[in-house]
């Protein structure tokens, strides 16, 4: 298993230089950061001219890369424009933990940016998935126990309406309804965007109530969709021969659903869910924008719509290296799980 | 199995609650943001009107933050939540151009001068603006000598003087400062500051257009002269991120990344005391979500609401207020060598003109908020710049089809297309961004062109690839579109504009430029003559002579003006905007609940 992890995390090394190429390329041609620094009005050749000088810009596309790469603090660079590189680099590169400086929020590391805002994905993801599990085990189990039952069909079809609906719309719905109607009628309401009411300042219960409809629209969408899955594990686990040896042996049905169906029945959600977690780094695009929840999603929308490689960089690397990590803890959890499975 | 689900589960619900626990403990405020509280539910128990079901929801409230809340709040404070689309990038004004950025500038800083609800200026930090009659401007119009109030501070008390004048140009122009424009800066030869209260600014050569470009904010020299020693720049000085050293009637108080900006009570603001204590930018991307912000009463303040949710919001007991701001939205024409025939032709353009019924498109697409503009100069801020001359361009089909008509465009194939007299259909390319009334702009026009037998293909771009550089490939400045629709300005409320110059235009030597409609050496002519000429009489007449010259010949046509959009809140009340500083009146805004 040892040498099988160690060999996992050396490939892992090639895959993720290819993914910062392909990711760097991608992003540099796509979009001109200088392009949107001059507002609602175009901006004019010579601050255009100075600026892709002084922030890098100017330069060829792969010493663009091996700057982020390695650094440019090995050498000059020309920062007055007057074509002799004088100036010494400052970068330090992803190599040596820098993923260089945002070209939005000028002068800050994109590291620092990011860092900032992953606590705040964490705490709206982190739930999020918890209530997506919890839920999709209950509603999942529950419908598949009572195939075709009229509680199953209810389930069912609102499971489906619930999976077909974009989460745009489920989110805004939700806002209207519970947060601007039911203040409207004089219910109790939620609110609308943020994190708190400035007027009551940023308490525990301010920041949890602020998070019920972004987790509920996060959650939603995913439950119905899982619970599908739970459902026909289940039900395909429960057909099985050992689950009838169980029930044979006079075992409660609590301990034939929880102990032998539901530990078989969950070992491809353990794969969905490793799959999940690193995911949970990345945030919610849709969610955290309409909520204005300032999470990871958001942060990735503002700075790629401004072409701000050091920032999109370091969250797309960030979640790179999630998934790859996760993707070898889900295998390792996976043989630890079922031990028919081993790994040479 | 199910001591691993167990654990998971433990796992899950610690971690959930330590985050929700450190998002919480995080910049918590200061004790008087939930001072408020109390102070509201004092007056609405006063008002017996709304008595019972407000009383009642306050009162919950009110227990709910007793037992959360350990600092008993005190009824002093007025907050205000402004909805704000965009984040800031910077708080150092010369490090953006950020329209949500520079607006901010009056809550925390000051200009020399700024502009009233008319748009027209008055001195802020000077006793007056220079102009001839005061001596502030010398007769060759080279030299500017601006004479300072000698009661202005630095929000920690220290005077504005001279030096922070030319402390600030000097970091503009110093290269080793990526600031994001130079513009008029760079027209300047010197700066100096004689004594504390008097700054003599001397240009190069003539340069008219200095009132709405300059001194749109001052740098604290105390503060940033040492980081600028230091580190060589001031990229990287912590003031451009917490600026807790201003000169406006707010303070810097904090910035949490993403999620909101907060704004306290300047006590030593010299021009007055503001009414409203503190004020809160919620960072709100979404326009939907901010329609429902709006309504529900979660902010007072928003921007540019989708014109869609305008009857929603007006119906909200929202009110939504326009202003006028020097920005027009309308059609660049591209008449370089690499465009359609049909666009390098003026009476094609003239038909385009009159093609479109823009009065129609005002009132459907824009609620009537808007009304269609003939120039790109404002046709009410910059109206003596605009030529009395001017006809405005008829909604007249049938004098279109007339026209292309008798220049030989006919439908000679039956396919409802014109085609010219080399048999080439009279088809044009439209490009936008991909803001919404610009695509459904588009439809719209495209339904009005094809009634006189134009086809209008009609693409739209991210606007950094829409703005991009002749370099990056941007279809606009490699001339791959014949229309190009986009809102903009003149420099604002004086109407200087340069990128119709034939110096612009971009090429492989020039791929920086962003002329990208094309040269008429006339039209150049003017534009040369109007930067440097100085007699405002003489100046007029030529800046009059452009907007008839480029109305006559299509070069933009306009579609709508495009004001400022601001959406208040029934809580608000005395609010004002400027179109070029819109909180100058700031300190009159009050709260009524």
């Amino acid at each position: 298993m040892t040498r099988y992890i160690i060999r996992r995390l050396l490939q892992a090394i090639p895959l993720l230089f290819f993914i910062s190429v392909i990711l760097f390329v991608l992003m540099r041609s796509s979009s001109d950061p200088v392009a949107t620094m001059g507002g609602r009005r175009v901006m004019r050749p010579e601050d255009r001219e100075r600026l892709s000088r002084q922030l890098g810009l100017d330069q060829p596309l792969y010493v663009q890369y091996l700057y982020w790469l390695i650094g440019n603090d090995w050498t000059a660079i020309d920062v007055d424009g007057d074509g002799v590189a004088e100036t010494p680099g400052t970068q330090r590169g992803v190599l040596r933990g820098e993923f260089g400086k945002s070209l939005v929020v000028r002068g800050e590391q994109a590291m620092d940016i990011i860092m900032e805002r992953v606590p705040r994905t964490l705490l709206l993801m982190i739930p999020a998935e918890f209530v997506i599990i919890l839920f999709s085990l209950v509603v999942g189990i529950f419908s598949a126990l009572r195939q075709y039952s009229i509680a199953d069909n209810v389930i069912t079809a609102v499971s489906f309406v619930g999976y077909s609906m974009p989460i745009f719309f489920i989110a805004l719905v939700s806002m209207y309804l519970f947060a601007v109607k039911f203040k409207e009628w004089g219910l109790p309401y939620l609110p609308t965007v943020g994190m708190f009411d400035p007027q009551m300042g940023k308490t525990p219960s301010q920041v949890m109530l602020h998070m019920v409809l972004p987790i509920f629209s996060i959650a939603f969408i995913s439950i119905a969709g899982y619970s599908r899955y739970v459902r026909s594990q289940m039900l395909e686990t429960m057909h099985q021969d050992y689950i009838r040896t169980a029930r044979a042996k006079g075992l409660q049905e609590s301990a034939v659903v929880f102990l032998h169906a539901l530990k078989n029945a969950s070992l491809p959600l353990v794969t969905i869910i490793g799959l999940d977690i690193p995911l949970l780094l990345a945030g919610a695009v849709v969610t955290e924008t309409i909520f204005s929840w300032p999470g990871m999603g958001l942060l990735f929308i503002e700075h790629v719509s401004r072409g701000d490689v050091p920032v999109v960089m370091g969250i797309l690397m960030l979640i790179s290296v999630a998934v790859v990590l996760f993707q070898l803890l889900t295998d390792v959890t996976y043989a630890w799980l079922d031990p028919r499975i081993r790994y040479e | 199995m199910r001591s691993f689900v167990s654990k998971l589960l433990i796992a899950t619900v610690v971690l959930s609650l330590l985050a929700v626990s450190l998002a919480a403990c995080g910049a918590t405020p200061e004790p008087q943001v939930v001072e408020k509280v109390v102070k509201e539910t004092v007056i609405v128990e006063g008002t017996p009107e709304v008595v019972e079901k407000v009383v009642t929801e306050v009162v919950e409230t009110e227990v709910e933050v007793e037992k959360v809340v350990t600092a008993t709040p005190e009824p002093t404070n007025k907050i205000v939540t402004f909805a704000w689309t965009q984040e800031p990038d910077s708080m150092n004004w010369v490090y953006s151009n950020m329209w949500f950025s520079s607006i901010l500038q009056q809550l925390f800083h000051c200009w020399a001068w700024e502009f009233d609800d008319q748009n027209l200026p008055f001195p802020r930090l000077v006793t007056e603006i220079p102009s001839m009659e005061n001596g502030g401007l010398s007769e060759d119009g080279l030299v500017i000598t601006m004479h300072l109030r000698d009661d202005i501070v630095w929000s920690d008390g220290t005077p504005i003087t001279g030096e922070d004048f030319v402390f600030t140009y000097d970091m503009i122009m110093d290269p080793a400062n990526a600031v994001a424009s130079v513009y008029p800066y760079d027209y300047i030869a010197s700066v100096e500051a004689p004594d504390a209260q008097t700054v003599v600014v001397t240009f190069s050569e003539p340069f008219a257009p200095w009132q709405s470009l300059l001194w749109r904010g001052v740098m604290p020299k105390h503060i940033l002269e040492p980081v600028f020693e230091a580190d060589g720049t001031i990229d990287e000085a912590e003031w451009n991120r917490a600026p807790t050293v201003g000169c406006g009637p707010y303070n810097f108080a904090e910035w949490e990344s993403g999620s909101y900006m907060r704004f306290v009570k300047n006590p030593n603001y010299w021009a007055g005391e503001a009414n409203i204590d503190e004020i809160y930018l919620q960072f709100v991307p979404d326009d939907a979500s901010q329609t429902a912000a709006l309504i529900a009463g979660d902010a007072d303040l928003g921007t540019f609401p989708p014109i869609s949710d305008v009857p929603i919001l007006e119906a909200g007991d929202v009110k939504v207020m326009v202003q006028s701001s020097g920005y027009e939205e309308g059609w660049f024409f591209n008449f370089r060598d690499m465009a359609s025939p049909g666009a390098k032709d003026v009476v094609v353009r003239q038909a385009i003109a009159m093609a479109i019924d823009r009065e129609a498109i005002n009132q459907d697409l824009l609620l009537g908020l808007t009304k269609p503009v003939e120039t790109l100069w404002d046709p009410i801020a910059a109206a003596g710049y605009v030529s009395p001359d001017i006809e405005p361009w008829p909604y007249d089909p049938e004098a279109a089809k007339q026209m292309l008509d008798d220049a030989g465009y006919v439908d000679s194939d039956g396919d409802g297309i014109r085609e010219d007299l080399d048999g080439n259909p009279l088809t044009l390319i439209h490009g936008t961004t991909i803001r919404e009334i610009r695509q459904d702009n588009q439809a719209v026009t495209q339904q009005y062109l094809r009634e006189v037998g134009i086809d209008l293909q009609i693409l739209s771009y991210d606007s950094d690839l829409f703005f991009g550089s002749y370099s990056d490939g941007s279809p606009a400045a490699l001339g791959e579109i014949d229309i190009m629709e986009w809102s903009d300005s003149t420099a604002f409320p004086d109407p200087d504009q340069n990128y119709w110059l034939c110096s612009e235009l971009p090429t492989d030597e020039n791929p920086w430029g962003y002329n990208y409609f094309g040269c008429d050496e006339q039209l150049d002519a003017l534009f040369q003559a109007q930067i440097t000429t100085i007699d405002s009489e003489e100046r007029v007449a030529i800046i009059q002579e452009i907007t008839k010259y480029m109305h006559d010949q299509v070069y933009w046509l306009g579609m709508w003006d495009d004001p400022d959009m601001w959406i208040v809140g029934p809580r608000l009340t005395n609010v004002t905007f400027s179109g070029v500083t819109p909180f100058y009146s700031i300190i009159d805004w009050d709260v009524v609940e």
